[in-house]
């Protein structure tokens, strides 16, 4: 037993001697126990509160909106194979005007469940009291809404509905299945404080609508095993005549995709990061192990020769090893808590459940520990095998010269070009081509990630410039209830401060190509619209004109067509018109998925007359008060948008979201970097130590020895610059790929400013790093290496 | 205690015996007064030198015999520049070392002063012939790697690195390297101390011979008390003193001593 706590002892004195590189890799593990941790556990914490939520208020399972359907019709659609239950409700659109706001903001009021026991898309109410019927029109409305906009219980509003402006008294405020995130209808944003949601009684509803006994809004539970596609047809079959949009489902639902899409990006950041971590971990504990059984050949046939097994010499460094892991596992446990509950704490104010709460998950942690550990022994077993086969009687023989040959280097460089200070560096890095790789590659990895984190800003950068100053390039919108005569544009037009307006088209389509099938909106512009004009993979705008779609191109590639094709083409709004349309070109957006054709064409494929359904619009920005105060006033216009504010709120979510997550990964790289370059530092000083103490004996400066411990690591350093910036580039793409999304698809750019930053921060890393180990080497003892052999 | 440097001067001024390398009125290389050296450690001080007075002639050479711990390589390293002294004088020419800067000492060691260690300590990754051009690159008038090697016997060993040389061949290399800058001051450390009795005499005698062709004013610190026999003067040490400064009267060659 004494022998078990002496080499505990040494194991525990070992430890603390070389606390600082322990704990430089061991902030590695942490690094990538932690990413794993916090992105598990946020990805539980959304799924468990989504799925509560989605559970309490009974989310449908598919949805369909049209315009007027008598209530009639209701039981006909619980009939179809494979509904369980349908909820009806009426839904009213109009224009909210909100004090302090230029703006208006869209008003959605929708009816509240009649019979409390058969419902779907309930609401949590979360203040106040639910709405009653009665003249007051009394409504509920949308937490975000209400905390965005700055409104509180018992505010009165007024609204622009059914043509009428009527006024609504907030008496509750509710969170729902259907707007955890709510997109504006412009981008796909969540622009809270201008998307009013309400729920009020039937009558309120219907009183706002002008009409009775008219439904516009429906929901389904779908019969467990039932077959979806045939119940969607059946659906809009049913609907046919009503002013239906094809039935979707759940994964089609806006809040419900984003939702997924940020689930998927969790577990994407899961899968990616953490092995970066774990793997250069490995190696650094490799290498660190490698060389402390260097130092402590004698020891080891030392301990042999005294009688301890080859096991137990052995294990002593594999507990070494596993002690590194475990400090890290230790630390990235706690990290990952932290980080997950940060992150949390972000996606409260992102997504609203009722009851998001911070989860650990153990599953994670579990097994990226067992990753941890099992790296860190894995790293030293080679060293420690080699180290336990030598005899005791080798071991402590004083160890010939490390063994160098001339190499590459000396026949690359002619004698002349190199002194010898140079070719003790080049000799080293050839020598041991292994550990210059390792940290070649740890380097890179970290500089990757420095220059691959950062493309999302890039990115989105230009995904905003392209989309909002490019292609759509009115600074307003307006969308009107129903389609109208080019004269409203006119009107617009004609308002004050409107220097430009374009008439535009908007109707769902349904397309087909080669057994592939999607439901967009196409995109009716003006034949040489200015406002508005799509591009084409040089940047160049495209002519709408014809009978021909310009497609995007994400659509182009889903629907597997190139321009030329023909396109079966179903409008599902009007007359429903089937019709082969040609594709004429392809354009680069990276929002949703678009598809633009003439507008006066557009009209004649619907039947009807030169209508449209809103405007695009070019203001003066000190014109934009008295313009949406006029266009407040007529009943007509749902909806309005602003690029500015668009713009804004997209930079406010950057802000708030993205900075924060990119500001650990860029800790994480820093982290990488520091480790590498703090660890190769303190080996090779360890190896070198004794040749740079006898230089400084025959008479070299610090600044000459740290020249030669200094310049290798300077020269891996430099070297993993190249490298590090193209792995960038492809760590960009595959994070482009993987983050992509039906709303938005992020092109893989980088800036010449990123990679600045991104070299810059390496190198400010690099340089943290070496500080330490030169203060070492300015303090090398000089009388030591007189009488030591290494 | 009188001081052993006017005992020794005494003698040599007496002399009835030879001084053959003793000029009549000999110029001190280094003149050390009271020097001593007090190392703190957490048991308390440990006088490693205490109160050593020498003078140094320039181109003799020096044996500094006794045993562990006695302060011989203590000397060395002070007057090397590598160490500072807690009290005292030692004055090459007229550099004072003590209190002397960092950058001064490591000027004092780049121009004047040659090295030899007990175990070499070459680098392992340049060869014999880049082990001597590391330091007359950084020399101011040296002579080339391959003179100092062919002068210690290795001219046909200059592209071996040191793993593929014996002990002996190693430490020539070092003393090589060591007088390749023609350094008025040549410091041995146990040069033999790892080596067999022939790989030593070969060591002993390339020091010896290119000390006397550079003219280096050379001191070896040695166990062997036999080693003594090569050098002009002996100096022995114990308990951190000089107790005896003897001149040698008849100065073997390398060859000619017991080992």
């Amino acid at each position: 037993m004494v022998i078990v706590r002496v080499l505990e002892r040494k194991l525990a004195r070992d430890l603390w001697r070389m606390k600082w590189q322990v704990l430089a890799i061991a902030l590695l593990m942490a690094c990538g126990v932690s990413v794993a941790v916090m992105a598990n556990s946020a990805h539980k914490a959304l799924i468990n509160a989504q799925m509560q939520f989605y559970s309490d208020t009974r989310f449908a399972d598919v949805f369909v909106q049209a315009k007027r359907v008598p209530r009639s019709r209701v039981f006909a659609l619980g009939q179809i194979d494979g509904v369980a239950m349908v909820d009806a409700r009426l839904q009213e659109i109009g224009l909210l005007h909100l004090p302090g706001q230029i703006r208006p903001a869209t008003a959605r009021l929708i009816s509240l469940p009649e019979t409390p026991e058969r419902y779907l898309n309930g609401i949590d109410l979360v203040q106040g009291r639910m709405a009653q019927a009665g003249p007051t029109n009394e409504v509920v409305a949308l937490k975000t809404f209400l905390d965005a906009a700055g409104l509180r219980l018992g505010d009165r509003l007024s609204a622009t509905l059914g043509g009428r402006v009527i006024s609504l008294v907030i008496v509750g405020a509710a969170l729902s299945p259907e707007f955890v995130y709510v997109p504006s209808p412009d981008s796909f944003l969540p622009d809270d404080a201008h998307q009013g949601v309400f729920w009020a009684a039937r009558s309120t509803v219907e009183r706002a609508a002008g009409s009775s006994g008219i439904v516009n809004l429906f929901a389904f539970r779908v019969v467990p095993g039932a077959r979806v596609e045939s119940l969607l047809s059946a659906i809009d079959g049913q609907l046919v005549g009503y002013g239906a949009l094809p039935a979707y489902e759940r994964k089609d639902q806006a809040s419900h995709a984003f939702l997924q899409a940020e689930l998927k990006e969790l577990s994407t950041s899961a899968l990616i990061l953490p092995p970066i971590f774990l793997i250069v971990a490995m190696t650094l504990v490799h290498l660190m192990v490698t060389r402390l059984i260097e130092v402590e050949r004698e020891q080891i046939g030392l301990l042999k020769a005294f009688g301890y097994s080859d096991r137990a010499a052995g294990w002593n460094y594999l507990r070494l090893a596993a002690a590194i892991g475990l400090v890290g596992v230790v630390l990235g446990g706690l990290l990952g808590c932290w980080l997950g509950a940060a992150i949390v704490g972000l996606y409260r104010d992102y997504f609203r459940f009722p009851q998001l709460s911070v989860q650990f998950d153990w599953t994670s942690f579990v097994v990226t520990a067992g990753f941890s550990l099992a790296a860190a022994v894995t790293g030293s077993l080679v060293a420690v095998s080699k180290a336990v086969r030598l005899s005791p009687a080798v071991a402590m023989q004083m160890p010939r010269p490390a063994t160098y040959r001339a190499g590459l280097f000396d026949r690359l460089l002619p004698v002349a070009f190199v002194d010898q200070s140079t070719r003790m560096i080049l000799r080293s890095l050839e020598r041991f081509p292994g550990r210059a790789t390792t940290a070649l590659l740890g380097l890179s990895a970290s500089l990757a990630l420095l220059v691959g984190v950062q493309f999302l800003f890039d990115s989105l950068e230009r995904v905003v410039d392209t989309t909002f100053y490019q292609t759509q390039r009115w600074s307003d919108a307006a969308r009107f209830a129903e389609p109208r005569a080019p004269g409203a544009v006119v009107t617009l037009r004609r308002m004050p401060g409107v220097m430009s307006a374009e008439a535009l088209r908007i109707a769902s389509a349904r397309f087909w190509s080669a057994g592939h099938q999607e439901t967009v909106r196409i995109v009716g512009l003006e034949p040489g619209a200015k406002l508005h004009r799509p591009l084409d993979a040089k940047g160049r705008p495209m002519a709408v004109a014809g009978r021909g779609l310009v497609l995007s191109q994400a659509l182009a590639q889903r629907l597997d067509v190139r321009p030329g094709d023909l396109i079966w083409t179903e409008i599902l709004e009007g007359r429903g018109t089937k019709v082969a349309l040609p594709v004429v070109g392809l354009a680069t957006d990276y929002s949703g998925l678009s598809a633009y054709m003439a507008r006066r064409n557009l009209n004649r494929l619907m039947g009807e007359g030169d209508v449209a359904s809103g405007a695009e619009l070019l203001i003066a920005t000190d014109a934009k008060p008295a313009f949406y105060q006029a266009i407040a006033q007529i009943p007509q216009i749902i909806g309005a948008s602003s690029r500015d504010d668009t713009v804004m709120l997209w930079r406010n979510i950057m802000e708030r979201s993205f900075k924060t997550s990119i500001g650990f990964y860029l800790a994480f790289a820093g982290a990488i970097a520091f480790g590498v370059t703090y660890n190769l530092g303190r080996i090779s000083l360890s190896e070198r130590g004794r040749d740079l103490a006898t230089l400084r004996v025959l008479g070299f400066s610090q600044s000459e020895c740290a020249y030669i411990l200094m310049g290798e690591m300077a020269v891996l350093c430099l070297a993993a610059v190249p490298l590090g910036l193209l792995s960038g580039y492809g760590l960009a793409q595959g994070l482009a790929a993987a983050y992509s999304r039906d709303e938005v698809r992020l092109p893989a750019v980088i800036g010449l400013p990123s990679y600045g930053w991104a070299v810059l921060l390496y190198g400010l890393a690099v340089l943290i790093a070496a500080v330490p180990v030169a203060v070492r080497l300015w303090k090398l003892d000089l009388v030591t290496v007189l009488k030591t052999r290494e | 205690m009188v001081a052993p440097v006017s005992r020794s001067f005494h003698v040599s001024r007496r002399g009835s015996l030879p001084v053959p390398n003793f000029r009549l009125e000999p110029e001190a290389a280094f003149t050390v007064r009271g020097l001593s050296k007090v190392y703190r450690t957490g048991a308390g001080e440990v006088h490693a030198l205490r109160d050593v007075n020498l003078d140094i002639v320039a181109g003799e050479m020096l044996i500094l015999l006794g045993p562990s711990g006695s302060g011989k390589s203590t000397l060395l390293n002070l007057l090397g520049g590598l160490d500072s002294a807690s009290s005292g004088s030692a004055c090459f020419r007229d550099f004072e070392l003590v209190g002397a800067s960092a950058a001064a000492l490591t000027r004092f060691r780049r121009q004047s002063v040659g090295f030899v260690f007990q175990f070499y300590n070459l680098v392992p990754s340049l060869t014999a012939r880049e082990n001597v051009a590391l330091i007359t690159e950084i020399s101011d008038r040296p002579m080339t790697p391959e003179e100092a090697l062919d002068r210690v016997g290795l001219a046909d060993r200059m592209d071996h690195f040191p793993s593929q040389l014996s002990g002996g061949q190693q430490q020539r290399v070092a003393v090589a390297r060591a007088i390749a800058k023609r350094p008025q001051l040549l410091f041995c450390d146990e040069p033999t101390g790892s080596l067999d009795s022939e790989s030593g005499i070969l060591v002993l005698q390339a020091i010896a011979e290119v000390a006397k062709e550079v003219g280096a004013t050379t001191m070896i610190v040695s166990h062997n008390v036999g080693i003594g026999a090569m050098g002009d003067r002996i100096v022995r040490f114990r308990d951190g003193r000089v107790v005896d400064v003897a001149v040698n009267p008849r100065k073997a060659s390398a060859r000619e001593m017991g080992w």
